[in-house]
């Protein structure tokens, strides 16, 4: 059987990222690293927006709180692989325990509430003396596993690869499984999915939490990198570069995610380059930054309201179906974008 | 099989369902009819959960084993075998149409995120069993070669044949029709009403609201009448058919 165009994508799309790390340059190498922790965090929250149809605006929190779990535990002397499998745990954790107030709110007053979350977590954070007040946490030791000590770029690189992987691994495995089409069908219809068996509550709790999780473990990895974690590092902006990221690549999808992480990070990149350039204003880089999310999201919103990925895989069945063909048409449909998420 | 006790519920101070008690047994095909607003939908919702009872209680299960299922989540009563297919094409719209009916095997089966995330060879083995189950289901009632289309594609007749495949790959015990011959050509509730009927003939506990009157008189063994939320009356359709009160709520007063 000749490899389908799914496989030969994926396996491009894996091939570039593992090459990746050994091309770039000093300089290109943290953007990347942050590039693949995003994509964690927006493969999780995309599954939350694009397959339970729900909204967090507050998902930086939850990659803050993975990130201060791993600075902590490492900072008490404790094994830092110790402080890098916590962090998931306490973000999945405490994203279970508040989930079951804040689930019971739906679409834009979901979106505030865990917008509030982040205030209020970003405000605690910066007043406890035993997390670093607004100065944060420094000097967190480089991450150890089993004797091998993750010191440079690459190494790090690598290990958020390795994470990323992981993270995509298990969203595949959910979405294409009982548990996927519980989530996919209550996205459309709670009420129809409440009849059919699905705990509606039970699945966007478990769905939300798991999100947290992904995030949480991206933050354990930041934190080990950078060596520091601040409140600072976690502004609400991330949040939001976060949701524009899967609305950019197309919530429900695994490639949206990777995709929209990718290309706002490089707009952003761009936008940054060209802010820092002799002659602009101080403030230049932050307003394009800013301006760039409000535009992106209007742009996307307008003339790809399903994201990047799934526009992309529709004109290209539509061009596939419009020439005459011999393979057999029953092969697609197996895997198929999730409806539109809700609105922020 | 369904015992429903004084059950009342109102909106907004207007009583949907007033004081209703009746009982469905095992293996009986029940029609309930009844003028538009007669309450009928909210009977099912409070049968299948969407909708708790302001009072009133109603129990479920085989004999000896009936328990009390009003406070229960939708969820919780199609675990025990309840099942209902809404009178609007309530698909899942974005998924195939054979994942659409592959959920409906939700209700009967258990693996959840971990062994998922897992791919526990249960999980594998439990999937496939899942997906024969369900084409098995739309072979019945005749959409296996829409299998992978999306549920969207569907004409309307079929959405509703999906919505019966869905409920059916759960294997209920009781199965919930609202309304399910309207808007469907002649074929096609020709082909339903056999399904019913062979669903009748395998035993299955069926409540059916429907309008049609040769629809009932074929496939019900006993008719509930509902009017401005009361149950004012039960029998086979003969029976139904020369009741006063039945006459007089769809024809008027002083009809006889």
């Amino acid at each position: 059987m000749k490899p389908s165009p799914r496989w030969a994508a994926a396996a491009a799309v894996c091939a570039a990222a593992l090459l990746a790390p050994l091309l770039l340059s000093e300089t290109q190498l943290p953007v990347y690293i942050v590039l693949v922790l995003a994509a964690c965090v927006v493969t999780g929250l995309s599954m939350l927006m694009g397959y339970a149809g729900q909204v967090s605006l507050g998902q930086a929190a939850f990659f803050m709180i993975g990130g201060y779990t791993a600075a902590l535990i490492a900072l008490e002397e404790l094994p830092t692989w110790l402080g890098l499998a916590a962090s998931p745990l306490v973000a999945a954790v405490l994203a279970a325990v508040i989930g079951v107030p804040l689930l019971r709110l739906r679409g834009h007053q979901l979106a505030f509430a865990t917008l509030a979350v982040q205030l209020i977590l970003l405000n605690l954070v910066g007043q406890q003396e035993w997390t670093g007040g607004d100065i944060g946490l420094q000097g967190v030791p480089r991450l150890a596993i089993g004797g091998y000590e993750f010191a440079d770029d690459v190494a790090y690189a690598y290990l958020a690869l390795a994470v990323l992987g992981l993270t995509v691994l298990i969203t595949r495995n959910i979405v294409k499984s009982r548990p996927g089409r519980g989530l996919r069908a209550l996205a459309t219809s709670e009420v129809a999915a409440e009849s059919s068996g699905v705990p509606v509550a039970g699945y966007k709790l478990a769905v939300f939490s798991l999100s947290a999780g992904f995030a949480g473990l991206a933050g354990g990895v930041y934190a080990f990198y950078f060596g520091y974690v601040a409140p600072s590092s976690f502004p609400v902006l991330l949040s939001f570069e976060y949701v524009v990221m899967v609305v950019v690549g197309g919530a429900g999808t695994i490639y949206g995610a990777l995709v929209g992480a990718t290309a706002v990070t490089l707009l952003l990149q761009l936008l940054n380059n060209i802010g820092t350039m002799e002659g602009m204003p101080a403030a230049a880089p932050t307003v394009l930054s800013y301006a760039v999310y409000g535009v992106l999201l209007v742009l996307v919103v307008l003339f790809m309201p399903r994201g990047l990925v799934p526009t992309a895989a529709a004109w290209w069945e539509r061009r596939r179906s419009a020439r005459p063909r011999g393979d057999d048409p029953a092969s697609d449909g197996a895997e198929r974008p999730a409806p539109a998420p809700a609105s922020v | 099989m369904l015992q429903i006790d004084s059950v009342s519920r109102a909106f907004g101070g207007v009583y949907a369902v007033r004081d209703v008690s009746l009982t469905v047994a095992e293996g009986e095909t029940r029609a309930v009819i009844g003028p538009n607003g007669a309450g009928k939908s909210t009977l099912f919702n409070l049968i299948s959960g969407h909708l708790l009872p302001d009072s009133g209680t109603v129990s479920y299960g085989p004999e000896g084993e009936r328990r009390r299922i009003d406070r229960l989540t939708p969820h919780a009563r199609a675990r025990l075998g309840i099942a209902i297919v809404f009178q609007g094409a309530r698909l899942f719209g974005g998924m195939t149409v054979l994942e659409n009916v592959m959920v409906g095997a939700h209700a009967r089966t258990r693996h959840g995120f971990l062994s998922a995330a897992l791919r526990l060879p249960r999980h594998r083995e439990e999937e496939a069993r899942i997906e024969a189950d369900a084409l098995a289901a739309l072979d019945r009632v005749g959409l296996r070669d829409w299998a992978h289309r999306t549920a969207d594609a569907l004409p309307l007749g079929q959405q509703r044949s999906l919505q019966v495949a869905r409920a059916l790959c759960a294997r209920p015990r009781l199965l919930l029709l609202d309304e399910p011959a309207s808007g469907l050509r002649a074929a096609e509730r020709e082909a339903l009403a056999q399904l019913i009927e062979s669903l009748r003939e395998e035993g299955l506990t069926t409540m059916l609201i429907e309008h049609d009157v040769a629809f009932v008189s074929r496939l019900a063994d006993r008719v509930s009448v509902l009017d401005l939320g009361r149950h004012i009356a039960e029998g086979t359709v003969e029976e139904i058919r020369r009741d006063e009160a039945v006459l007089s709520a769809y024809l008027g007063e002083g009809v006889s």
